[in-house]
């Protein structure tokens, strides 16, 4: 395990590469100790007293640590503040002389957690993948660099993990849960006295807002797809900061790499100074439809190639119109087949060619960030001729439905003939034996 | 050459007629067979209709023989193939769907009719002595025709009957003692699979058809044998003098059965046009258990009774006791000749009578309540 004032200069050199300058000389300063073990035996004496203590603050985190993750192996309370838990005598427990650090804020905290999650050898204890570079990340994320610089209304670590009642993150009741992040950045960012700086200035607060409108949290809250981005996903966790004005690309395509690659090629990509959220905003994404694009009402393109003569004016109609005409003849087709398929008819080959249809106009709704009409076009007309394959093919069936309805009453027309004849044939018998009789 | 058949032998030279049909008479004696039937009466009486429920359900069975070859020609037994097969069928071979919607309804009309005919037999009282075993015959036969209607449900190979083959072939095995032998038998293994597949179309297409083809030939021939039973009160007023009505089979009673055929014709064209079967989604043993999964309505009413049944009935598993239940009351319908003594003796039975009232309106309750608690 490596030695405890080993790790107190490595996390105080790694917070002076990430400027916190004067700061890292207290850090540096403060006694980190060393993991005694995960095992906590015999009594406790922290326990004994908080336990029995009237005020619910010093009471409370016993029963929450219970549930703790930490306390479940065995990691006990002096672990993060110090102390003796083996003496009943309360002034001696917690002394200077015992290592009592109290109760723990700002880089104090930082450090705590760091002492253990920066180790690898001591977690790996607990699990061979569990990562250590979060005290790392801190340091150079927005929160670590303010904390640095002497703010301590920024959060640490237990402002988002909790300080006694810490679960595993992949814990559905953990506030950095996927569906709970959102909750546990907004406790903060959406609290506007809380966002203002010393100097008056606001910290905006109306992301978190914005974000729960979005399609993310649509998909990620009502769909239950974990897959779906939260604040962390484009932000980072432990390093969160905002993604820098070249780097927004990437982040989104990071899940959508395919547009990304597709805006990489595109004339757009030098001018964007947003990239993605230029067109489709950042915190407030909302589910792209046709409408975003062409020349019409509601059109993003006319915000810039607002004049009829200027070529991206007409490349957005252009690619717009490409597009509604493909949508147009799927629909057209899907109605005919459908109406083929309630009459009873199979339409398997249709659907699959509607299938084939529908992955192209996908496709062309893709190759939109590539800004070139001409691909689109390319795109869309390999889909029409699939689309009329599907229509014909569901016309056809329609066709024989009908071929089949007329076949069916000549032959009825021919069974009741026949019945007819065989009936006066009965009749014309039991007359003949009637009057033999 | 001197002949040792057993029969006796019609002299050399005597009554033969020239031609193929003197040809095949010295060999086959035709003659007989057109005596046979020349002389072959039906009784005439109010009930006489009922007589046509044998011949409708025959009717029925030779179209489901014919359309079953022609689908064989096409159809591919195997997991892999099954579905894809159909769906050639019915989309790209000339009157494919035509066959296979004549098959599909014409099974259901057969399965009808079949009910309809034993049912008839049954309130009539025709399964007295000496007809028993006509009437053993025939209640074998629709079981048979409920097993063809089992196996071929599957052979499609969609989702549907993948699940409602599971829930079948599960109650099978729920049979105390032989049951799970039973299930690994029908299923060739564990689950249902393309083994079961390959299974159900040997029984469809050779075991069943094998037997039946059996069956239906002693049953076939014992009516012929025995001529037409009359309703006992019509007995009753012979013996009391009443002189016994009749009419030849041919053509007075045939051109009868004909009309019938041909409305059963017009009925499955109108039922294939206007209401052909569904393909369905291709079967997949991984998938989510479909909603609406449900027998063929023939099974409908054992379906839902199995249902109806509490967990536990006298510390018997109430499936158990269900399936029990059904086999019993399969062999008192087979036994039913044997056991209505009354009727032996040429007697008028209410209990028996009653009991076939209670039968039909239990499958027709039954079927119904099933079909609504869906």
């Amino acid at each position: 395990m490596r030695p405890p004032w080993l790790i107190a200069i490595w996390v105080a050199g790694v917070l002076a590469l990430a400027g916190t300058g004067g700061r890292v000389a207290h850090l540096a300063a403060q006694p980190a100790g060393q993991p005694s073990g995960r095992v906590a035996s015999g009594p406790n004496g922290c326990v004994t007293c908080h336990s029995a203590e009237r005020e619910a603050s010093l009471s409370a985190p016993v029963a929450a640590h219970r549930a703790d993750v930490h306390g479940q192996r065995g990691i006990g309370c002096v672990e993060c503040h110090g102390g003796d838990a083996t003496t009943a005598d309360k002034v001696k427990a917690m002394s200077a002389a015992a290592g009592f650090k109290g109760k723990l804020t700002g880089q104090a905290q930082v450090l705590a957690c760091a002492r253990c999650h920066s180790d690898a050898a001591y977690m790996r204890t607990f699990s061979p993948k569990q990562r250590v570079d979060q005290a790392v990340e801190y340091a150079a994320s927005a929160h670590g660099r303010r904390l640095a610089e002497g703010d301590t209304r920024v959060a640490t670590c237990a402002s988002c993990h909790g300080a006694h009642g810490v679960r595993s993150a992949s814990d559905a009741q953990s506030p950095v849960y996927a569906t709970n992040v959102a909750g546990t950045c907004g406790s903060c960012h959406s609290d506007a006295r809380r966002m203002t700086r010393h100097d008056g200035t606001a910290h905006p607060t109306a992301a978190v807002a914005d974000y729960t409108s979005s399609v993310h949290f649509d998909a990620l809250s009502r769909r239950r797809d974990l897959s779906a981005p939260t604040c962390n996903d484009c932000h980072g966790n432990h390093g969160a900061a905002p993604p820098g004005v070249d780097a927004v690309s990437n982040v989104c395509g990071t899940c959508h790499a395919v547009f990304a690659a597709r805006f990489d090629t595109s004339p757009h990509k030098p001018v964007f100074e947003k990239a993605c959220v230029d067109c489709h905003g950042n915190h407030a994404v909302v589910r792209p439809t046709e409408a975003l694009m062409g020349t019409g009402a509601g059109a993003i393109c006319v915000t810039c190639h607002a004049e009829k003569d200027d070529p991206g004016f007409r490349g957005a109609a252009a690619m717009r119109a490409s597009i509604d005409r493909l949508s147009g003849h799927i629909a057209k087709a899907a109605g005919v087949v459908e109406q083929a398929r309630n009459a009873g008819m199979e339409v398997g080959d249709q659907d699959l060619a509607l299938g084939k249809a529908r992955d192209q106009l996908m496709l062309a709704r893709t190759d939109v960030h590539t800004f070139d009409p001409k691909k689109v076009e390319g795109v869309t007309a390999d889909g029409d001729k699939v689309a009329a394959e599907a229509e014909a093919g569901g016309r056809r069936a329609l066709e024989e439905l009908s071929f089949r309805r007329r076949g069916l009453t000549a032959s009825l027309v021919l069974i009741l003939a026949v019945v007819g004849a065989l009936t006066l044939k009965i009749r014309q018998i039991d007359q003949r034996r009637s009057a033999a009789q | 050459m001197a002949s040792h058949g057993a029969g006796p032998q019609r002299p050399e030279g005597e009554g033969t007629s020239s031609g193929l049909y003197g040809w095949l008479d010295e060999r086959l004696d035709l003659t007989a067979i057109r005596t046979f039937a020349a002389e072959k009466t039906v009784p005439v009486h109010k009930r006489e209709f009922w007589y046509c429920l044998g011949g409708i359900t025959l009717f029925l069975f030779a179209v489901q023989v014919a359309t079953g070859i022609l689908l064989i020609l096409y159809y591919r037994p195997s997991a892999e193939e099954a579905y894809e097969s159909v769906q050639f069928i019915v989309t790209q071979v000339e009157f494919g769907w035509l066959i296979r919607n004549v098959h599909g309804w014409s099974a259901n009309l057969l399965i009808g009719s079949a009910f309809l005919h034993m049912f008839s037999v049954w309130l009539l009282t025709s399964y007295r002595r000496p007809r028993e075993i006509t009437w053993v015959s025939g209640a074998i036969l629709l079981f048979l025709m409920m097993a063809f209607g089992f196996s071929g449900y599957l052979l499609p190979w969609n989702e549907l009957a993948l699940f409602a083959t599971k829930v079948g072939t599960g109650i099978v095995g729920a049979v105390p003692l032989i049951g799970p032998f039973a299930m690994r038998v029908l299923r060739g293994g564990d689950e249902v699979t393309g083994a079961t597949l390959s299974r159900f179309y040997g029984f469809h297409v050779a075991v069943l058809p094998a037997v039946t083809t059996l069956l239906l030939g002693l049953h076939v021939l014992l009516v012929q044998r025995q001529g037409m039973s009359v309703p006992i009160d019509v007995e009753q007023a012979e013996r009391a003098g009443s002189p016994p009505k009749s009419r030849p089979f041919f053509p007075d009673f045939f051109l009868r059965d004909l009309v019938l055929w041909y409305v059963a014709i017009a009925i499955i064209a109108a039922l294939a046009a206007f209401l052909p079967w569904e393909l369905g989604k291709k079967a997949d043993p991984f998938a989510p258990v479909p909603p609406g999964i449900r027998p063929e309505w023939y099974f409908v009413a054992m379906f839902h009774t199995l249902k109806l049944i509490p967990g536990h009935v006298l510390g018997i598993e109430g499936e158990v006791l269900g399936i029990l239940g059904f086999g019993v009351l399969a062999l008192i319908l087979i036994a039913i000749p044997f056991l209505d003594r009354r009727a032996s003796r040429g007697e008028r039975n209410p209990i028996f009578t009653a009991m076939a009232w209670l039968g039909i309106a239990y499958l027709v309750v039954f079927t119904i309540v099933g079909y609504l608690a869906e």
